[in-house]
């Protein structure tokens, strides 16, 4: 989407992407802006003086909400001789703050015209990309005494942005100016204050009172040393290790994203800058992989989720009793039901993941009190599994949108049109099955079942999803197994014929332990074997099914987040030599992106390229990739909470050296990992 | 004759408890507005139990729609979120309070939910 010199600083799910210079102009191709409220507020922001474009010496985005530009006027070739130099600082909190200082170092006095181009279109983020000819309503701009306010109004929905200076300025339509006189080594400056608005009839905004943490720069900046002094610290003998587990831990924290309707509370958001909202399937897996180190990320998940699940049937939705949401957006095309995000409901993984957190939190947590308080949820979760997603008939999760216009095609992770196929290449029907939705599946029940006994008094109930469980295994590992392959399908079509591809699928089933213990160790094989694994992570597509391509996005390419679950789906069964086979290979991929692991990188083998090929994406950093190290550190230092305590049980990756996690919070207080790294073991063959 | 709201409200009121609002607690007020006229509705929810009335009086969460709209939220024909989003409907005070009771509106009547494939067949 954006090009590679965009700048993007953001907090909560108010953000701006720009050039290099600091300065926005957004067409389809650089969908640049400030954005709020899945809203554009900002489309253009250009700074010039006396007429002149300016020019970047240098540009830092000191925190993930603030950045700075220095910048000279004229184009590259010119600004050797500059005698003007201007420095743009910005940050978000709330608003959008930008102050500029403009310092003279000519010997002679100066009059400067410095101008700021101002407007916005109040796109839509789902229609950044395109031209926006057809805005339904008005757009303008108005001058309102010190201060130029832009709008946007459909009916009763209205956008605002007023913007205001600390300086007096001279507003028009398009913008605003100021002229300054400047002696010789004399600086101006002022700071301009963006404000955005949703506001309803009345003049009342949306958001009123409620704010992710405070607006102000210093607040940001304790929140985020907080956030770092209270997660656990990692050292490594490995220097690499700690610096990606620092980089993930800021990373998390910009990631967090406070919804409207919850006070201040923040859970993981799927990605930056365009996915600065909930999602189920990824607020859920990444609150899973970040547990060791930040609980309360889980909690906030599962509350916000529990406090949104469906209760009706809403086709448009694709909202059923019981099922958990799949994104919730703000924006123009979700007021007017253009999109469905409402929320919108479209996922089969979320609501068995929505029960699985719940148990895993209370493992490490103990917070029994969260357990009982979502046992409601937790059942109509579980009913949905039963009585609304198995469309076939069978006992096994289905999926088929119902909303065929805007809905979602592909209704687990692997969401994109060709993800799924026959060995020979060709796409099936609906509905639709994937054999980790039978997996987690199967995982949310025996987890239940464990709540319903220990927590909610209800041992008939978990005796019945015990069984439940053990039928639902038994013919899982009857009707999935490729007999000449020895591995699961990677789908089942409505006739019950599988889509029998290899495909990093199978990791998942690992994790969620529904595969027979006779069968794991050929999975284990495969997962590490020449046609899943690259030498640095496992492909999602082995290499030579008929789809396979090393940059397919679901038919080849390498997810961080897949392999962070899958390697804990190897150690789940035994195979720790495998699990850090993985690790070692994902974490070593992270040193060539400054410990930022992007949502996925090429398939192609590690001897062939020597560095991890970059999937060009949208979004990074991507959530459940920056949960990513944190799951791998997990599954390598083996720590697991089991009655009560956490237990350790190391394995570390050849050349990895000591590790140590310290103040691993948990119903145990808080304790320390350990592990040392081998040097003796012989290598798998990779 | 009754209308939409009316029915809602009595229906909710007959029922007395709502399962979807047990973990729900606080008043809640809609002022229906036409022209110079309002009409109002309080709940007051707790823990599930519901009790309705139409005294206007403070509450922590007021909500504001015409009273059209509100005939289509109760009936599933409009949906409460987005007419939030598109300032149809406004909300002062407690906003979590609202998308809580948001729940209890009907889906649309034409949505038929999952189907299962043999049901498709003898359609």
């Amino acid at each position: 989407m954006a090009g590679t010199n965009t700048v993007r600083i953001l907090d909560g799910n108010t953000f701006v992407v720009s050039e290099d210079t600091g300065d926005i102009e957004a067409t389809p191709s650089e969908p640049t802006g400030l954005f709020s409220l899945d809203t554009r507020f900002l489309s253009k922001w250009v700074l010039t003086v006396n007429g002149e474009r300016l020019n970047t010496l240098s540009y830092d985005d000191l925190q993930y909400y603030e950045a700075r530009f220095f910048l000279v006027p004229g184009v590259a070739t010119h600004y050797i001789d500059a005698k003007l130099s201007i420095i743009r600082e910005r940050a978000v909190g709330g608003s959008f703050r930008e102050t500029l200082t403009i310092l003279n170092h000519d010997e002679k006095p100066v009059d400067l015209q410095i101008r700021m181009d101002a407007g916005s279109d109040f796109a839509d983020l789902f229609q950044v990309k395109d031209e926006i000819l057809n805005k339904k309503g008005e757009i303008y701009s108005e001058v309102d005494g010190d201060r130029l306010r832009l709008g946007y109004r459909r009916g009763n929905f209205k956008r605002e942005t007023v913007i205001s200076s600390s300086q007096p300025a001279r507003y028009d339509q398009n913008g605003f100016a100021f002229s300054v006189h400047l002696e010789p080594n004399e600086q101006w400056n002022t700071a301009i204050d963006v404000q955005t608005f949703a506001l309803g009839p009345g003049g009342r905004d949306l958001r009123m009172g409620l704010r992710a943490h405070g607006t102000e720069r210093l607040a940001l900046e304790q929140d985020l040393q907080e956030w770092i002094r209270n997660a656990p610290k990692v050292n490594s003998e490995h220097g690499q290790v700690s610096a990606t587990y620092r980089r993930s831990l800021i990373d998390l924290a910009a990631l967090r994203f406070s919804p409207v309707s919850l006070g201040g509370q923040t859970l993981p958001a799927a990605g930056l800058p365009w996915f600065m909202t909930m999602f189920g399937r990824d607020s859920i897996l990444t609150s899973l992989q970040a547990l060791p180190f930040a609980p309360s990320l889980s909690k906030t998940t599962l509350r916000i989720l529990a406090g949104l699940q469906g209760t009706r049937f809403d086709d448009f939705r694709d909202e059923d009793p019981g099922r958990i949401l799949h994104e919730m957006r703000y924006g123009e095309t979700s007021a007017f039901e253009e999109q469905p995000h409402s929320p919108y409901y479209g996922t089969a993984d979320a609501t068995p993941l929505f029960v699985i957190l719940l148990d895993e939190y209370e493992k490490w947590s103990g917070d029994i009190a969260l357990v009982k308080e979502l046992e409601r949820e937790c059942r109509a979760a579980l009913k949905w599994v039963d009585d609304y997603a198995d469309l076939v008939g069978n006992g096994y999760i289905w999926y088929e949108r119902r909303n065929t216009d805007t809905g979602l095609e592909n209704q687990c992770w692997k969401d994109s049109w060709d993800s799924l196929s026959y060995r020979d290449g060709r796409l099936p029907g609906y509905p639709r099955s994937t054999c980790e939705l039978q997996g987690y599946a199967y995982d949310a029940k025996m987890r239940a079942a464990r709540l319903a006994r220990e927590v909610w008094d209800d041992p008939a109930y978990a005796d019945q999803l015990e069984r439940e469980a053990a039928q639902l295994k038994e013919r899982f590992n009857r009707d999935w197994w490729v007999a000449d392959g020895e591995y699961f399908a990677l789908a089942l079509d409505p006739d019950g014929r599988q889509l029998a591809v290899l495909s990093s699928n199978i990791g998942h089933l690992l994790w969620s332990g529904i595969v027979d213990e006779d069968r794991a160790a050929k999975v284990a094989e495969h997962l590490v074997g020449p046609r899943l694994f690259s030498g640095w992570g496992v492909r999602t597509l082995a290499e030579g099914e008929v789809r396979y391509n090393p940059i397919g996005y679901h038919n080849g390419t390498i997810w961080p987040f897949d392999n962070s679950f899958i390697a804990w789906g190897l150690r789940r069964y035994g195979f720790a030599e495998e699990a850090a086979t993985i690790a070692n290979g994902i974490l070593d991929a992270a040193t060539y992106f400054d410990g930022r692991l992007p949502e996925a990188f090429g398939g192609y083998p590690r001897e062939l390229t020597k560095f991890p090929v970059e999937y060009p994406t949208a979004c990074s950093p991507q959530a459940w990739s920056t949960g990513t190290p944190l799951l791998l550190l997990r599954t390598m230092l083996g720590l697991e909470p089991h009655e009560g305590h956490l237990s350790v049980d190391p394995r570390l990756p050849i050349g990895m050296g000591r590790i140590e996690v310290l103040d691993i919070p948990g119903r145990w207080g808080k304790v320390d990992a350990f592990a040392r790294g081998r040097m003796d073991m012989h290598k798998l063959s990779a | 004759m009754v209308d939409a709201t009316t029915r809602f409200f009595e229906d909710l009121d007959r029922r007395g408890f709502e399962p979807v609002l047990v973990k729900t607690s606080g008043t809640l007020r809609f002022d229906l507005h036409e022209g110079p006229q309002s009409t109002h509705w309080l709940l007051q929810i707790d823990r599930g139990n519901v009790e309705v009335s139409r005294e206007d009086r403070e509450a922590d969460s007021v909500v504001g729609t015409a009273p059209r709209l509100f005939d289509e939220l109760v009936t599933g024909q409009e949906n409460a979120i987005a007419a939030l989003l598109r300032g149809d409907m406004t909300v002062s005070g407690d906003l979590r309070l609202v998308l809580q009771v948001e729940r209890i509106f009907p889906g649309p009547s034409d949505s038929r939910g999952p189907r299962r494939v043999f049901e498709r067949e003898v359609r």
